[in-house]
């Protein structure tokens, strides 16, 4: 009798835990947790987001979002979609995302650090936002970054000199923010002119006046 | 252009974000224009330019241009125009200038002919990366284009470009590529203010460049016009020579008629010579002789 009690009582168990991740959100899924997690901070009168749905196994069916073949993230492309509302720290929680595209949009509130986190990332467009803060400093982790453009914002604080060590950076956009201090003319920034820091508080890029010519030759 | 505003008084702050706007709106048209302007100037045999398409006009239209690349893809603001090996024929497109947020332009490998502009920093002072390489220009290389501060890349190889590079281009401290071969040049090779060098290769096939890589230059420092001064006193020397020959002939010959013929008046130019004065009147002599 107490065989036949424990027995079932195990069964109802298992049965019990079935059913709960049956129907629990994608807690395997990490990556669906994270859009999720964004989702639910932002505002979103045009319904961009609907799609978003957290039951899903993994987000590689929502809408404005790109998986790779292994179903893991590489796109979010949300540019120009009406929404505000703030930015999460799970955005890092995308390992093999590539284009974070956000820009054209009333978002506020800080660049979460942990967008240092994303080492495989391309492209990292938040211009055209009302974001404010400082530019983290995280984000010289970003070793493949090829397009930086933050322009645009209410982006305080001074430009970390970390950007420098990104070799791959082709096009960076920090024009119209409140940044200060000196603009690093090392490391990749040689490769840009005063049109990406045009429009801040920054100290002027210092201009070398042609002076005689010197030593002709040997 | 470029403005560093220091918290300036809320009325002013309205008026320059008006100006920005303004100024917003304005850039993007100008940048549309300034593609206009290149494809207009260049002549495009091989229809490579098809795809610059200017009757639809909306921001971010030129951004899908071949060989255009934007700041950002839905705003007409131009970064890069790369339209090497297109066949493109004509000279440097001075409509570049209305591209006022340049930063690479590449027509390597066309047919361009012409010189490089003079005033070529007023046109796209900001360029970082300039490859006007295997193309036909001539001239000399502007000394303005030192005034390009940003530069990094500058490719000038293969072309017909003649005299000396201008040392100015030393003070190009970004500096990181720099070739001038098969070209014509001479002269002395810039020494880069930033210590960089550059391999020979860079200046190779030319008609006079010296100085490391390459090997020094001869002889102390020259002037060009020493030659004109050194033919100058060759001849002045030479003419004086001729002068005293002349006037030695005549004297002998006036001397030797004078034993034989008696002639009375050359007596009488002799004995009134008088020191000084006897070279001088042997001129007259000559003229008088002659005629």
């Amino acid at each position: 009798m107490d065989r036949s009690i424990v027995t079932i009582l195990c069964w109802v168990i298992v049965c019990f835990v079935l059913v709960l991740e049956r129907f629990s959100p994608v807690s395997a899924n990490s990556e669906g947790d994270a859009l999720y997690a964004l989702r639910s901070n932002l505002a979103d009168p045009n319904n961009v987001l609907q799609s978003w749905d957290p039951t899903r196994v993994n987000p590689c069916t929502y809408l404005h979002v790109t998986c790779n073949i292994d179903n893991s993230v590489t796109r979010v492309d949300l540019g120009n979609a009406n929404l505000s509302g703030q930015l999460v720290p799970q955005l890092g929680q995308l390992p093999n995302l590539q284009y974070l595209e956000l820009y054209s949009n009333n978002i506020s509130g800080r660049i979460p650090n942990e967008i240092g986190n994303l080492t495989n990332l391309v492209s990292l467009d938040l211009y055209l936002n009302s974001l404010s803060g400082p530019i983290p400093d995280t984000l010289g982790r970003l070793q493949r970054l090829r397009f930086l453009r933050l322009n645009n914002n209410s982006l305080s604080g001074q430009i970390p000199v970390t950007l420098t060590t990104i070799s791959t950076l082709q096009v960076l956009d920090l024009s119209n923010n409140q940044l200060t201090g000196r603009i690093p003319v090392n490391g990749s920034f040689q490769f840009f002119t005063p049109n990406s820091f045009a429009n801040n508080q920054l100290d002027p890029l210092p201009v070398f006046p042609p002076t005689p010519s010197p030593s002709q030759g040997l | 252009m470029v403005k560093y505003i220091r918290a300036p008084p809320p009325l002013v702050t309205i008026f320059l974000w008006f100006l920005l706007i303004e100024s917003f709106s304005n850039a993007s048209q100008s940048d549309v224009e300034c593609l206009r302007a290149i494809r207009d100037s260049l002549q495009d045999p091989s229809n490579n330019l098809a795809s610059w398409d200017f009757s639809n006009t909306t921001e971010g239209s030129i951004c899908h241009f071949t060989g255009v690349d934007c700041w950002h893809d839905d705003e007409n603001r131009v970064l890069n125009i790369r339209i090497a090996d297109m066949g493109l024929r004509g000279e440097f497109p001075l409509g570049v200038a209305g591209c006022s947020s340049i930063t690479g332009f590449d027509i390597s490998s066309n047919n361009i002919h012409g010189n490089i502009p003079n005033n070529i920093s007023k046109l796209i002072g900001y360029v970082t990366t300039l490859d006007l390489s295997s193309n036909q220009l001539s001239g000399q290389i502007p000394v303005d284009i030192a005034n390009c501060t940003y530069l990094n890349h500058l490719r000038l190889d293969d072309n017909q470009l003649t005299g000396q590079i201008p040392p100015q281009i030393g003070l190009l401290n970004r500096i990181k590529t720099f070739s001038v071969s098969r070209n014509r040049l001479s002269g002395p090779v810039p020494r880069f203010i930033n210590g960089t060098t550059f391999s020979a290769e860079n200046y190779a096939n030319n008609v006079g460049l010296c100085g490391e890589p390459l090997p020094p230059c001869q002889g102390p420092a020259r002037k060009s016009h020493a030659p004109v001064i050194v033919g100058g006193a060759v001849g002045g020397v030479a003419f004086s020579a001729l002068v005293f020959g002349i006037v030695m002939f005549v004297f002998m010959k006036k001397m030797s008629r004078k034993k034989k013929k008696g002639d009375p008046l050359g007596n009488k130019w002799a004995k009134s010579i008088k020191g000084a004065k006897r070279i001088k009147a042997s001129y007259m002599y000559i003229f008088f002789w002659w005629h």
